[in-house]
């Protein structure tokens, strides 16, 4: 099987499928959780904000109209208690007007008036007494609903306060009694009330004035710069976002005082309420990108292994491949061989059988002298020798094609590799002493036993031995030859024997065809190249590996792994 | 000695059968298993040389059917496997030895010999033991020649 070039290169479909779901299923489950996680938090806050909002500015306008109520009350106490005569008393109204500052000092001044709006008495920082109201708008509104509170405004003091104003009919003529509000007072009373960093609250007459200073920036008495929209008198708390001069975006809430004149207005800055928003997009931003490039950093590593691993297994599985169809091809080869090899045998047997008759023949002839010794007998006798000769050979090809294809019973059972490799050694001890070849035996003390046919791997290491004496014999000569044999110990299961000589060594190419039947580098009729094919399913059939590593000139090196008895 | 060889070879059964000749065997031939067996039973055949491969009823099967009627014939099995599994296959059946092909004619002879030296031993035992135990059936008197 040829191998697939590039199946897993870096842009291959392969490769981007596994890349792209690795990085998209927990990218967008990433970005997910934080989208929803950002939505339902910036929800949550808005939510609770705009209630807690709502709560102060209800707090707050509760506070700010009781504080009023309370003024008015304290008045309307010294109005019904005292009649006008007594009031119009100075040192009288002088005493009213101490007690009444017991009750609030948000109180300046105390008036009097008669109908016609005369300042009848005054008690306060001004000279006022004897000053004609009767044409002010208040004193026309006092007398006709009987009571008054103003906006903030300047008057004859060209300050800014506001009165409250209450009206009494006694003995048929009414009288008016008037105190002003101390506006700083009153200022601090709407102005001490702090959201976070921006929040501030401020009162704004029905004509945008401002009756109460605002902290950011907006002077008692001047026009609200941002026209905000008034809420009808019957509504209650209204919420809604402008952007002011400086173009900032505000919250507001809104609601109506009682006196449905002045509108109390909280409102604080939007990135203000949204700061803890805000860090938190900032988080969510920066553990975004991390998160991300983590996530596309491991996909890519993943990728890269997983494909790396995948190629192996390729590999391994094209190698397997490969060695089944080899090992397939071989058992066929030895089948389609053994029969052919068991039909030449029959000829051959007759063609031996005529030649001994011919012998036989011959030998007759010339015993009672029917032909001479001559030339062409000696010939024909040599040619009938030579005919025997080549039917020997041919049995002897025939006898290896049925051993290589031979389906042998086979007796497998531990082989003690200690006892047996030295066995196997004084075989050929005999031969490697006659051609003057060192034989050096390496067998490491703990080498495990292995499992298998005993003849069979006798075969194998005889046969490597062989081919060893006959690599070392076509370089060395008699002289100088080396030849050993090691084994190494268990590594994962497994043991290795190494057979290693110093002869003539096998060219790159006749490596790759070493193990493949008929192949032989040894001169006609000196070897059937079967050998190392029949080694080869030998060890194969073992369930080990035979390998070879060979360098022209220097030698060659035999490795056989066998799987260690269980 | 009078020898009988089996083999579908025909041309091998004549070439042999005159190298046996002259060396001054008698030998007759068999193309099967049948006709060996036929034969068998009309001559006094001392030793056999049989081919294991043959079509029809093969070598193994025809060792079986002469040990069965003819136990004192001398079966030596010729294989064109190398393999000696057909051959201890053949010699657990009873036969004497066996041959490889292509065989020697000189080892065949030999082999012959050998196991018509065998045939004789056996033969002279039985006749031995006749002349002690004149009572006893031929079918007793072998069994208890296998015994010893």
């Amino acid at each position: 099987m040829p191998m697939k070039q590039g199946q897993y290169a870096p842009k291959s479909p392969m490769r981007r499928i596994i890349l792209a779901s690795m990085i998209l299923v927990p990218l967008i489950t990433f970005v997910l959780i934080l989208g929803i996680g950002y939505y339902y938090f910036a929800t949550s806050i808005e939510t609770s904000t705009l209630a807690s909002m709502k709560r102060i500015v209800e707090d707050h306008r509760q506070m700010i109209d009781s504080f009023l109520s309370e003024r008015r009350a304290n008045l309307e106490f010294v109005l019904q208690s005292y009649s006008y005569d007594f009031l119009a008393d100075p040192v009288n109204l002088s005493n009213v007007f101490e007690r009444l500052e017991k009750e609030s000092n948000a109180f300046l001044d105390l008036g009097i008036f008669d109908e016609e709006g005369l300042h009848v008495a005054y008690q306060g920082p001004y000279k006022l007494v004897g000053k004609h109201y009767g044409k002010e708008e208040w004193f026309k509104e006092v007398m006709k609903k009987g009571y008054f509170i103003s906006d903030v405004f300047l008057g004859y003091r060209r300050i800014p306060h506001f009165i409250i104003a209450l009206a009494r009919e006694e003995k048929g003529k009414k009288w008016v009694l008037r105190a002003t509000i101390d506006t700083y007072m009153f200022n601090e009373l709407v102005k001490k009330l702090r959201l976070g960093r921006t929040g501030e609250s401020y009162i704004l007459s029905t004509a945008g004035v401002f009756q109460t200073e605002r902290r950011s920036g907006g002077n008692l008495m001047d026009k609200e710069p941002e026209n905000i929209n008034y809420p009808s008198p019957q509504e209650g708390i209204k919420t809604f976002i402008k952007e002011d001069i400086r173009g900032d975006a505000y919250v507001y809430t809104t609601t109506w005082l009682k006196n449905k004149k002045w509108l109390l207005v909280v409102r604080q800055q939007k990135k203000d309420i949204f700061k803890a928003l805000s860090s938190a997009v900032y988080w969510i931003v920066m553990i975004t990108m991390i998160g991300s490039g983590a996530i596309i950093g491991i996909a890519f590593y993943l990728t890269d292994r997983i494909v790396r691993r995948m190629e192996r297994m390729d590999t391994e599985k094209d190698r397997l491949g490969d060695q089944l169809i080899r090992a397939s091809r071989l058992a066929e080869l030895g089948e389609m061989a053994a029969g052919f090899a068991h039909e030449i045998n029959n000829p051959l047997q007759i063609i031996k059988s005529e030649q001994t008759l011919i012998d036989t023949i011959l030998g007759e002839l010339k015993e009672r002298g029917e032909i001479k010794e001559s030339e062409d007998l000696t010939e024909l006798e040599d040619s009938v020798d030579q005919i025997k000769l080549q039917v020997d050979r041919c049995a002897q090809i025939t006898q290896s094609i049925l051993k290589f294809g031979r389906q042998d019973e086979i007796q497998s059972k531990d082989i003690d590799l200690l006892s047996f490799i030295p066995e196997v050694t004084k075989m050929v001890a005999n031969k490697v002493r006659v051609n003057g070849i060192s034989l050096r035996e390496e067998i490491s003390e703990d080498t495990p036993p292995i499992h298998g046919d005993p003849g069979q791997l006798q075969q194998v290491l005889l046969n490597l031995f062989n081919n060893a004496i006959d690599a070392i014999l076509a370089k060395h000569g008699s002289k100088g030859g080396q030849l050993s044999i090691e084994t190494k110990p268990n590594v994962n299961g497994k043991v290795a024997i190494i057979i290693r000589d110093n002869g003539c060594g096998i060219s790159p190419e006749n490596q790759k065809k070493i193990f493949s039947p008929f192949f032989t580098t040894k001169p006609v009729g000196q070897g059937t190249g079967l050998g190392l094919s029949v080694c080869y399913g030998i060890i194969e059939s073992m369930g080990g590996v035979m390998e070879v590593e060979s360098e022209e000139g220097v030698g060659t090196t035999f490795t056989i792994t066998l799987p260690v008895s269980a | 000695m009078k020898m009988m060889l089996v083999d579908d070879e025909e041309r091998f059964l004549s070439t042999t059968q005159k190298l046996l000749a002259k060396k001054g065997i008698e030998a007759l031939t068999a193309t099967s298993g049948s006709e060996a067996l036929e034969n068998l039973r009309t001559q006094n055949i001392h030793v056999v040389i049989l081919d294991v491969k043959m079509p029809g009823m093969d070598g193994i099967e025809t060792l079986k059917q002469i040990k069965r009627q003819f136990p004192l014939v001398e079966v030596i099995m010729l294989t064109g496997h190398a393999t000696v599994e057909s051959a201890v296959e053949g010699l657990k059946s009873g036969a004497t030895d066996y041959l490889m092909k292509p065989t020697d004619f000189q080892d065949l002879i030999e082999k012959a010999e050998e196991a018509f030296e065998k045939r004789k031993r056996l033969e002279e035992k039985i006749r031995v033991a006749r002349t002690r135990t004149f009572m006893k059936s031929p079918r007793e008197i072998l069994r208890e020649t296998e015994k010893m």
